[in-house]
């Protein structure tokens, strides 16, 4: 499948010149402790439209607290995350859990390991959810999921059940959920983590041409070197803080950022 | 320990091995409280517990009529045989809510089981880890049932048949009938585990790998039909019945055939309705419950079968009743009791009924949330609100009993529709209470269903442990 030149389904919002543009999202002094032991020890993070960041480290090193306080799932002890939303700026710390949870489904997007889609919903409905639960009509929601599977590759697997696909369909699946509501910000907790090194190259792909390909930003956690030499920029944590002795720099190949 | 250079490993030659596996030992290991929470192992506990004190209650209340002679009771008889019928109508549900807690005890095994399986244990080492654990949780599960109906005994000997509270005492059951009680509730538990675990011993991989919904055939109507016709031909050729044992012997083949139908056409009916809600559905929750139906509408029938009979025969009985009741005022006082005690005994087995429906959805949610708690944690961080969560949890369970509670009342009342037309009029207070009674277990189901909400909230409190 050749992602290359994706026709993907155009969002309202503009395609951002990166490395210009003002950060989408930022991260300042992060700090989370677990018990006795610190997730997080003043992490500053800032990510751009249209750049595709990836975190890594050694297992519990903090990449996966770091993603959830960036997405608002977890809140840090202290610190402060920043979101550029439509309407401006919003502190998303300071929100509470039922605003962090409308900001997860309307502004973010995610991808998880093992996609963790719906069972017994098919492809399309699950596709649609989000736009369901955005309060779209479910005829209308479907026809959009429809257009996000059909670029991702998937057309005429639809009414698929989820155990129905093989394990990169169903992350196309994910990936098509998470930017159906033209989510600006990505998340991707090792969405390459479950599958063989080709199918990875693919959905690797496809989550960056449906990403950053459209101007959204992408963060993706992996413990995969070739997953993250594909994105634009490497951030290596080491118990909580950001590694100054690691590149910073990665390769930019097939991200189509530098252009 | 001797200090080597080198770790060898020990040879098997060393070591004695009997080639059989310590099948108790093993199960002790696995059964501790671990990592897992206790959930799974005190959920099936209570399940059992519950179905104990209530099959206790209810033998104890049968048995009860049976010590009855007609020298003190003229109409015993008659209470013997409508004990019958009311042993009969509490019989599917708490057949499925012991099946809920069996199938629970086996099911939250599965993953382990399915770990062992890959590290070389023999089907039948996992299938008689499975019954010994499930038959261990069983038994335990029915003590503390036991102690539960000792507890309730003069609560419900406080109920007043034949013109006086029973009494509590009159509902103990005997020695012999406890312990076979709970042979019965360790061997179903017993079965259930050996029938459940097929799938985990066939395949050690993926215990979860279906893929298709399964499709219920029409042919389940056409069938349920046939038989109805057939065992009513049966039923005809038996034209006059002048003894109870006769009489119990057709009314318990008659049940049984109406049972065998309902659990047909159940399912099949579920599923259309299912699908009907699905086409239509435009909210998340209202197609995350048609598809979750959809997805095992034996499991939603089951789940909530076990009122379809109840609120027929309430409906129809009562009605009846309520009827003949108010017809003449002028009835031998014996006769007066037997009416208001048929009232009361059909008041007893609606709520009874509905109690065990009620448990078994407990149960179920309960076990379904641990089952599927790393999706429902994803489904939190994507953003979905909890209420759409909450709802389609709730209408998973709701619509199908509404739909399986008024489909029943709704047939019974139109076979007795002049009746009820008659009642309403003459013997309202009856009919409201028959609706109350539907309505009021309708509702027990519902607090079951939002007493699972905690479970909810506690595994999504605690995302960080995935």
């Amino acid at each position: 499948m050749n992602f290359s030149t994706p026709s993907f389904p155009t969002n309202p919002t503009p395609p951002t010149t990166a490395f210009s543009a003002p950060a989408i999202l930022s991260g300042s002094g992060l700090v989370k402790t677990y018990g006795s032991s610190t997730a997080l020890a003043g992490v500053d993070i800032a990510v751009r439209a249209g750049e595709s960041v990836a975190i890594m480290g050694a297992s519990g090193s903090g990449k996966t607290t770091l993603l959830h306080t960036l997405a608002g799932i977890t809140s840090p002890d202290s610190g402060r995350v920043e979101f550029q939303s439509a309407a401006g700026a919003v502190d998303v710390t300071a929100m509470n859990e039922r605003d962090r949870s409308r900001l997860r489904r309307e502004a973010f997007g995610f991808v998880f390991q093992q996609g963790l889609l719906i069972p017994e919903l098919t492809a399309i409905e699950n596709t649609a959810l989000p736009l369901m639960l955005a309060g779209y009509p479910r005829r209308e929601a479907e026809g959009r999921a429809q257009h996000w599977l059909a670029a991702l590759g998937l057309a005429g697997m639809e009414a698929r059940r989820i155990g129905e696909l093989s394990g990169g369909q169903a992350q196309r699946v994910a990936i098509a959920r998470a930017q159906v509501t033209g989510a600006t910000v990505v998340f991707a907790d090792e969405p390459t983590g479950a599958l063989d090194s080709a199918t990875s190259d693919d959905v690797m792909s496809a989550l960056l041409g449906s990403t950053v390909g459209q101007g959204h930003a992408l963060i993706v956690v992996t413990h995969d070197e070739t997953v993250a030499a594909r994105c634009s920029r490497i951030i290596r944590l080491r118990d909580g803080r950001t590694d100054a002795t690691a590149g910073v720099a990665a390769g930019s190949t097939g991200t189509g950022v530098s252009a | 320990m001797t200090a080597t250079s080198t770790v060898t490993p020990p040879m098997a030659s060393a070591v004695r091995i009997s080639g059989r596996a310590p099948i108790a030992r093993l199960t002790w290991l696995l059964a501790r409280p671990s990592a897992q929470s206790a959930a799974v192992l005190v959920l099936p506990a209570i399940a059992f517990a519950v179905t104990t004190a209530l099959m206790l209650i209810v033998l104890g209340g049968a048995l009860m009529f049976w010590r009855w002679t007609p020298d003190e009771t003229p109409d015993s008889g008659v209470y013997q045989m409508l004990s019958v019928l009311a042993l009969a109508l509490l019989l599917v549900p708490l057949a499925s809510l012991g099946g809920a807690a069996a199938r629970l005890s086996a099911r939250r095994r599965d993953d382990r089981l399915a770990t062992l399986r890959l590290l070389g244990a023999t089907p039948s080492v996992v299938t008689r880890m499975t019954v010994l654990e499930s038959t261990a949780v069983a038994v335990l599960g029915s003590l503390v049932g036991v102690v539960l109906y000792l507890a309730a005994m003069p609560l419900v000997g406080l109920i007043p048949f034949a013109g006086a509270p029973i009494g509590g005492g009159e509902l103990w059951v005997g020695f012999g009938v406890l312990a076979l009680v709970i042979l019965a509730v360790a061997a179903l538990a017993a079965l259930s585990a050996a029938i459940g675990l097929r799938q985990v011993t066939i395949s050690p991989l993926g215990v979860r790998t279906r893929q298709s919904a399964p499709k219920m055939h029409w042919m389940r109507i056409v069938l349920g039909v046939l038989i109805i016709a057939v065992a009513f031909g049966g039923l005809s050729a038996f034209p006059t019945i002048g003894d109870y044992v006769v009489m119990i012997a057709i009314l318990g083949t008659a049940f049984a055939v109406g049972v065998a139908v309902l659990n047909l056409i159940g399912p099949w009916a579920i599923s259309v309705a299912a699908k009907m809600s699905l086409r239509r559905a435009s909210t998340p929750a209202k197609l995350l419950a048609a598809r979750g139906i959809l997805e095992s509408p034996k499991a939603a029938w089951r789940q909530v079968s076990g009122v379809a009979m109840t609120s027929f025969v309430s409906v129809v009985a009562g009605t009846g009743i309520a009827f003949v009741n108010t017809l003449t005022g002028d009835y031998e006082a014996d006769t007066f009791l037997l009416l208001a005690d048929v009232q009361t005994g059909i008041t007893i087995t609606v709520v009874a009924s509905f109690l065990m429906v009620a448990c078994s959805v407990g149960v179920n949610q309960a076990a379904g949330i641990l089952d599927r708690r790393d999706l429902y944690v994803s489904l939190d961080r994507l953003g979905m609100p909890r209420e759409v969560i909450e709802k389609s949890r709730s209408r998973t369970v709701m619509s199908p009993l509404r739909f399986v509670t008024l489909g029943s009342a709704l047939i019974g009342a139109v076979l007795v529709l002049p009746l009820v037309g008659i009642s309403i009029v003459v013997a309202p207070l009856s009919i409201v209470t028959i609706a109350g009674c539907l309505v009021g277990g309708v509702l027990l189901v519902w607090l079951s269903l939002k007493a699972t909400t905690p479970v909810l909230t506690r595994v999504l409190s605690q995302p960080e442990r995935l």
